[in-house]
């Protein structure tokens, strides 16, 4: 029995549905990539995955139960990280990331915040404030929380955006480690192709008719 | 418990940097108390008439002024979803975010208070009710505007629309507010007022998590 099983997955903004009903399992060390053209609703679907928004058609099962019944497990087992990453421009790098980590109840240091901040590669850049980080850095700020957390399922959407080469190797080494030790994945990313063939399945969405 | 302080903590680091959610408010307070005697052009006596209306009225209008803000910078940058998704229920961060906004915004109104008084020459005597009623009204004012900046956060212009959502609730908060205070300067007893106003904090801090909370989750479909 698969830990996530998608039955006929479908969205809608408005009245019209975004796509095709989606259909996909998933169990311990696999990953999911969702693909498609721009405006074709990948975000709408991994934030209906998430818990933010309503499913408006089909069923998501989570642990063998559906998951608006089941959300308080979900939102202690998943992690999401989306286009808007949460961070304040008046807070330092330190603060963004225990804060942030500390209101959805994770407990952790000032020295392990300072170790994944070093890890992501914004050492020395403890203390600078999050609105005078580049773009790539601020993504690089939010990226840091995946090394915190012992979430067994990560919902990424786009992390590889405004990352640097360097960046985007580092990423993946994180969701390398992630799937070895029998995380879920399920991500977005356009013309990624290491992360393509790291993937175990690919979805690709169709416009609904 | 952990997130809830680590949210009031992140709000009241976040405002003290921001700083003009604490200084706007006053300043918009002290500019409008000034016109008055210029625009009544009248003495003393009729100026304390109208003092404890004026000062509520004010209070009101200044706490306006940052209610939007509650919500809509957690909105814009994501936080707002972190709230949702976090393993904490949502109505425990409306609850912080409105009492760091209460600190920040409500609290210094009650503070500056007796300096409005000393400009509209209120009776010396009502300045611990004016500053008692305050003290448990504006906290209803950041609770009502919650809900209100809950509902219009993913606007861009939202701040008519929650004027207008919010001030039919917020106007027995005035009445009994400035109602304390009128008594008072008369010489009479204010505790019931203060009692019905009392009894409004009390509904509004067990009603409005749950509201605002619902508000945010329509918001974000």
């Amino acid at each position: 029995m698969s830990i996530i099983i998608a039955t006929e997955l479908s969205c809608q903004r408005g009245q019209f549905d975004l796509f095709r009903p989606v259909t996909f399992e998933l169990n311990h060390g696999q990953s999911l990539l969702i693909s498609g053209p721009n405006g074709i609703g990948k975000t709408t679907l991994l934030e209906s995955i998430a818990g933010l928004r309503a499913i408006s058609q089909g069923e998501l099962v989570y642990q063998n139960i559906e998951l608006s019944k089941n959300k308080d497990k979900w939102f202690d087992d998943s992690f999401f990280i989306g286009h808007k990453t949460g961070n304040k421009k008046e807070l330092n790098c330190l603060e963004n990331l225990s804060l942030f980590l500390q209101i959805q109840g994770i407990d952790i240091s000032q020295d392990q915040a300072e170790e994944a901040l070093e890890k992501v590669g914004l050492g020395g850049y403890e203390y600078q404030f999050a609105g005078s980080l580049s773009a790539g850095q601020k993504k690089r700020l939010a990226l840091a929380r995946l090394l915190l957390i012992k979430h067994p399922v990560w919902i990424l959407d786009e992390p590889f955006v405004n990352l640097d080469v360097a960046g985007c190797e580092w990423l993946l080494g994180v969701l390398n480690n992630h799937l070895d030790n029998n995380g879920i994945l399920i991500i977005t990313a356009h013309d990624n192709q290491s992360i393509r063939e790291r993937t175990t399945q690919e979805l690709i969405l169709e416009m609904a008719q | 418990m952990k997130p809830f302080l680590a949210l009031v903590k992140r709000d009241l680091t976040l405002g003290l940097r921001r700083k003009s959610q604490i200084y706007q408010p006053l300043v918009f307070q002290l500019l409008v108390v000034t016109m008055f005697p210029l625009g009544l052009g009248s003495g003393a006596k009729t100026l304390a008439l109208i003092a404890p209306a004026v000062i509520w009225i004010l209070a009101l209008l200044a706490s306006l002024l940052t209610l939007d803000q509650i919500f809509k910078n957690d909105y814009d940058d994501g936080s707002v979803e972190s709230y949702v998704l976090s393993s904490s229920p949502l109505s425990m961060a409306v609850l912080a975010k409105v009492l760091a906004h209460w600190l920040l915004s409500g609290l210094p109104l009650v503070i500056f208070a007796p300096v409005l008084g000393v400009l509209l020459h209120l009776p010396t005597a009502s300045y611990p009710i004016l500053m008692l009623s305050l003290l448990i009204g504006t906290p209803i004012f950041s609770f009502i505007g919650s809900i209100g900046s809950a509902l219009t956060m993913s606007l861009k212009h939202g701040g008519l629309l929650l004027t207008v959502l919010v001030m039919p609730l917020l106007s027995p908060v005035l009445i009994f507010g400035a109602g304390a205070v009128v008594e008072s300067a008369l010489g009479n007893s204010a505790s019931q007022h203060l009692m019905l106003l009392s009894g409004l904090l009390v509904l509004s801090f067990t009603l409005v998590p749950f509201a605002a909370a619902a508000a945010i989750k329509i918001n974000l479909e």
